[in-house]
This record gives C-alpha cells, structure tokens and sequence, in this order.
C-alpha cells in the first residue's frame, strides 16, 4: 500500500542545502528533521522546522555582516 | 476614476449634468476609449457593436474589449440587446448633450476670477507652489505620526485616524508603526499620494453626511480653475465651504482674506487632480543622487525627505540644505524587514533623481540597483513548500497513473519514476476533501477489493474471539479456575459473586466509585 508522509517539501540553492544538512547532522538523533535528502536543491524535511531553519539562515547571515560602529 | 465608476446609477446621472465632469472623465479614458466617445458624439441612434468592431484592427482586440468595459463601467455607453441578438451601443444623452455643449461654447467656470483691484496681492506662482509643497509635507508628517512636524493642520484626530487606517498600525501601548502599505505609500509619487488621501476623504465623506458626488463634481471643477487665480468664497455653497477648509490643509487651495472679500486661490496640485493619469505629470525638481560607491546625496532641506532617505539608507551627515547618506546592506535589510520592496527603492530614486544625473542613462548606476536586488533576494534563498511524500507504489502503472493525475491538477512537486516516489503539495483538508485526496485515495483502494473483504474478514474473526472469550470467562467462574495465581485475592472470588447479588446498597454509600469494580468497592467495605 501507497505510504504518504507529511513534511515541508524545501527548494533552495546547493550552498543552502549543505547549510540544512549540517544543521540536521548537529542535532541529537531525536531531533533529526531531514525525512529524505532528494537531490543536491532539494529536501524534503519534518513540518515543523520552518521557524527554526529560517532562524538558523538569518544567524548565519548576521555573522557575515559587519556594521561599522557609529 | 473608479470611484466615479462605483457611484450608483441616478447620483452618476447627476454628476454627468456638469460639464467640466464630463470632460474630467473623458481626459481620464484610456485613448481607444476617448476616440470612440468623440466618433459616437454626434451620432443619435445606436450603433452596433460589429461596426464598432470594424474600426479596430484585428490586434487591437484586447484593447477594444478594455475601452468598452471602461466605458459601460463608467455608464457612458449603454448596451442594448435587440430582438435579433445584435448588441448595440449609444452614448449616455446626459453625458452627449453636455460634451457638445462645452465643444461648441467656451469654457465657462461658475465663478469669474475677482478683478485685481480689490484683490490686493495675489502670491507669485512659485510662492504659491512652495506654499503647496510645505502644507503638503506638513501634512504627510501628521500623518505618519513624526515628532518632527512643527505645526499641526487643522484636521481633527478622527480625519487623520481615518486617514490612517490603512497605513498605521495602532496599538494601545506602543507608538504607532507604519504598516507595508504604509512604507509603500511614503515613496510613491505626489499625485498618487494625494489621489490616495483624496479616495480616503470621500470615501469617509459619507458618514459625515455628505454626498460623495457633491465631493467629487467639486474637486473635478475646481481642476479647470487656473493656479494662481483668486476666486470669491461667497460664490460657493455651503458644503463646498465646509470642504475649502480641508482642502486648505491639504495644501490644494490657498485662502486669503482682504478687508471685506475672502477668496481662494487654487494651486498647482489642485489642477494636476483633473490630469489623466496615463500621462505623466510634469515631474517636480529632483534632489536625489547615487554615486557608485554607494553613498546618497540629498539637495533638499525637507524633513520628510528626511524620513524617507532614512527608510532605507544610513544617514551619514545632515546639513541644512543637504543629506548624506550611504545605503547599506544593513539599512536594506531594515527596509526589507518593513515590507519595502527593492523596486519600490530603486523606482524612488530613479524619480527623484537630481536634474545633475537625471539625463544620465541609467539615472541610478547599474551596480548600486543590481546590488539593492541581490540583497532582497538573499533573504529569499529558501523555499518552503508543505507537501506529502508518496513511496511505496505497488507497481509502475499505479505510479504512472497518480504522476499524470497530480500533473493534472498541478500538485506534482518532485517525482523520481527510478525508486517511484512523489512529492505532492499539501492542501488543507477544508479546501479539499472531496478532491484530490479523495480521488487519488479511491484510484488506489479500487485495485485492492481483495485486502479490504480479507480486512473485514480479519476484523469479524477478532470479534467473534472476543465474544466467545467472554462467554467462557463468564462459564469459567463457577469452576473456579485459579488463571490469576498472582492475584492476591484468590478465595475472595467466592464471595465475589455473592455479594453481587446483594441489592447495591454499598454502591449508593459510594456514588463516586465507578461501578464496575464492585469488587474493590465490596473489599473495602468488607475491610472497614
């Protein structure tokens, strides 16, 4: 019979891709989100972990930036 | 003009009977529109639609369909279906006899301009124009709620909340926040701005009581006025009085009072309201340059240029006639975060550019805009879709059949015909539960009749062994089969059934208990 998982179906760029799949590979095996890695743009992931993904890319975006102090 | 359009039948009848409406509106018609209303000026009967048609060259047909929805929108065609099925069109006669009017006589405004000798000193254009320009600002400063607005207009708290319904957001505690629509607004050109706050007085002009053609035929009349004219107040009515107040902050009229006359003087914005808007205004002076290093460099000592520079750029230096700033990715992401988008940012610039780069082709250098794009959509690089993972097909063809049953329905996301798995989106069950879902779960379940009789047959089987379980345990206590050795009350089953025949006093004692453990009930009372 047919299986059908609910999850977040993510289409991003390959740089991106690699970010989520680091990020997935640091957590405990409990919170695991990735469900099926589909190819190198695409991942389809549990559905609750939006928040916390874009979370993490903004982090990672604020530290690449520098304000010059005023 | 669409609010023209959404006035009822009779009022816009009403409207139509003033000449300077008619010829307000027929400005504002897109031109395949206003060449039909000229060609049909003269002509009585109907005409029918086919040699409407005619005129048009066969590309031209979208545009033929949008100048005839306009136009019966507007209610000056009306469309007449004949007995044979012919559509036909004629002119409103209201609207036909007053645009032939005004062609053949000359303009004539209600009011003549006063003679100069009692009107003792008009202002120069370009006063009026900086007077204009400075209640304008004033007013747009109330409006998004500055600290830095020095004097208040005269427009009471409730105007202005109406005012900004759409582009503040009030919270009880916290200063207010401009809204998306909000940032929006502050960078879209003057005469779409007031347009705005216009539609927003008129609209709200009916819970005043005042009726909104009234508004409208006034405002469109006073867009024939000429700028810098002075014209007597007392040969308006009294609505139109109560109106030249509030136009008077809005810095569309300028008053002024002589020793026994007071009149009023039109400016610029007020006669820019009539122009149609698919031309371009004559553009106000720029201020604005962009150097390729990304530095900013505002000509101008207006404060709310001020605010809007600071939107999204960082504010360097500020001299009394000049701004400097530098645009960050920083300050772009702060914009960004406000729900400004980067077109809005560069289209703002490029508008505003000063007369020095104006010519220069592109106005705002190319790496500066593709930089300012890059940055918004680095904050987009991912994208997130809810879907569902299908795998697990019994065979191709059951495969190949959802795959094209999804494509038809445009939920297909990914497929991977090797391992034969699918991604479909996800929709909410509400929307769909006698759709897709349905759909594909019955084109699935149709091949497996078998497993469903021998489910059935599974769950019967069950059934019956739980019956027949219970019969025997309620057999099986008479002989007193010891099953549950580790029970600490073996000889208590005994008495178990004895006491249950007795009538259930103890149970009434004890309402709470539940009572189908009349055993525990009967041991505790036995205890005690």
């Amino acid at each position: 019979m047919v299986n059908a998982t609910k999850g977040l179906f993510i289409s991003c760029d390959i740089p991106m891709a690699q970010f989520i799949i680091n990020l997935n590979a640091s957590l405990p095996a409990l919170q695991k989100f990735i469900i099926h890695v589909i190819d190198s743009t695409h991942l389809f992931v549990q559905p609750h972990v939006s928040e916390m993904i874009r979370s993490a890319i903004s982090d990672f975006r604020d530290q690449n930036s520098y304000e010059k102090p005023n | 003009m669409d609010m023209v359009a959404s006035l009822p039948a009779m009022k816009l009848d009403r409207l139509y009977a003033n000449p300077f409406i008619c010829q307000a509106i027929l400005r504002s018609l897109p031109p395949l529109a206003k060449k039909y209303v000229l060609e049909m000026l003269y002509i009585d009967g109907p005409v029918s639609a086919k040699m409407l048609e005619e005129w048009v060259l066969a590309d031209g047909s979208s545009k033929h369909r949008i100048a005839l929805d306009r136009l019966i929108q507007l209610r000056i065609f009306t469309e007449t279906v004949d007995r044979k099925k012919e559509t036909s069109y004629r002119l409103n006669p209201t609207f036909q006899i007053n645009l032939r009017k005004h062609l053949i006589d000359r303009e004539v405004l209600p009011r003549e301009p006063m003679p100069s000798n009692i009107v003792a000193r008009l202002p120069s254009l370009e006063e009026l124009e900086a007077y204009a320009l400075g209640q304008w600002e004033c007013f747009l400063l109330q409006l998004i709620n500055s600290t830095q607005a020095e004097k208040l207009t005269n427009f009471s708290s409730s105007m202005m909340k109406v005012f900004q319904r759409g582009l503040l957001s009030q919270r009880e505690k916290e200063a207010s926040r401009l809204t998306e629509s909000g940032f929006q607004f502050l960078l879209m050109d003057t005469n779409a701005q007031l347009w705005y706050i216009i539609r927003e007085y008129i609209s709200n002009s009916e819970e005043r009581d005042i009726d909104p053609a009234d508004l409208i035929s006034f405002l469109l009349e006073l867009s024939f006025h000429i700028t810098g004219e002075a014209y007597n107040m007392n040969t308006l009515t009294e609505i139109q009085r109560h109106m030249i107040k509030d136009l008077a902050d809005l810095g569309l009229i300028k008053l002024q009072q002589g020793r026994k006359e007071s009149w009023f003087i039109p400016t610029k914005l007020a006669t820019n309201l009539s122009v149609s808007l698919t031309d371009s205004s004559s553009r106000k002076q720029g201020f604005v340059v962009v150097e390729t290093n990304f530095r900013l460099y505002a000509y101008s000592s207006s404060k709310l240029h001020c605010e809007i520079l600071r939107l999204f750029s960082r504010i360097e230096y500020q001299l009394p006639n000049l701004f400097v700033g530098a645009i960050t990715k920083e300050s772009l992401y702060n914009a960004f975060e406000n729900g400004i988008t980067a077109e809005q940012i560069i289209s703002f610039l490029q508008q505003n550019a000063h007369p020095r780069v104006a010519e220069r082709i592109p106005s705002v250098p190319e790496n500066v805009a593709d930089q300012i794009r890059l940055w918004e959509s680095d904050l987009n690089r991912v994208e997130m879709t809810p879907a569902h993972l299908y795998d697990e097909f019994p065979s191709r063809d059951v495969f190949e059949a959802a795959c094209d049953f999804a494509r038809e329905w445009c939920g297909l996301l990914w497929e991977d015909s090797k391992k034969m798995r699918m991604v479909l989106i996800y929709q909410d069950l509400p929307e769909d539960p006698t759709g897709r879902f349905h759909d594909f779960k019955q084109f699935v379940e149709s091949n497996f009749d078998v497993f469903k009789w021998i489910g059935l047959l599974i769950i019967l089987a069950q059934g019956s062994c739980i019956l027949l379980a219970m019969a025997l345990r309620a057999l099986g206590q008479n002989h007193g089969s010891n099953y549950y050795s580790d029970d600490e009350y073996p000889p208590a089953r005994l008495p178990l059934i004895n006491h249950n025949l007795q009538p259930p006093s103890f149970v009434v004692g004890d309402p709470h208990f539940p009572s189908k453990n009349d055993a525990w009930n009967v041991r505790i009372h036995s205890q005690t």
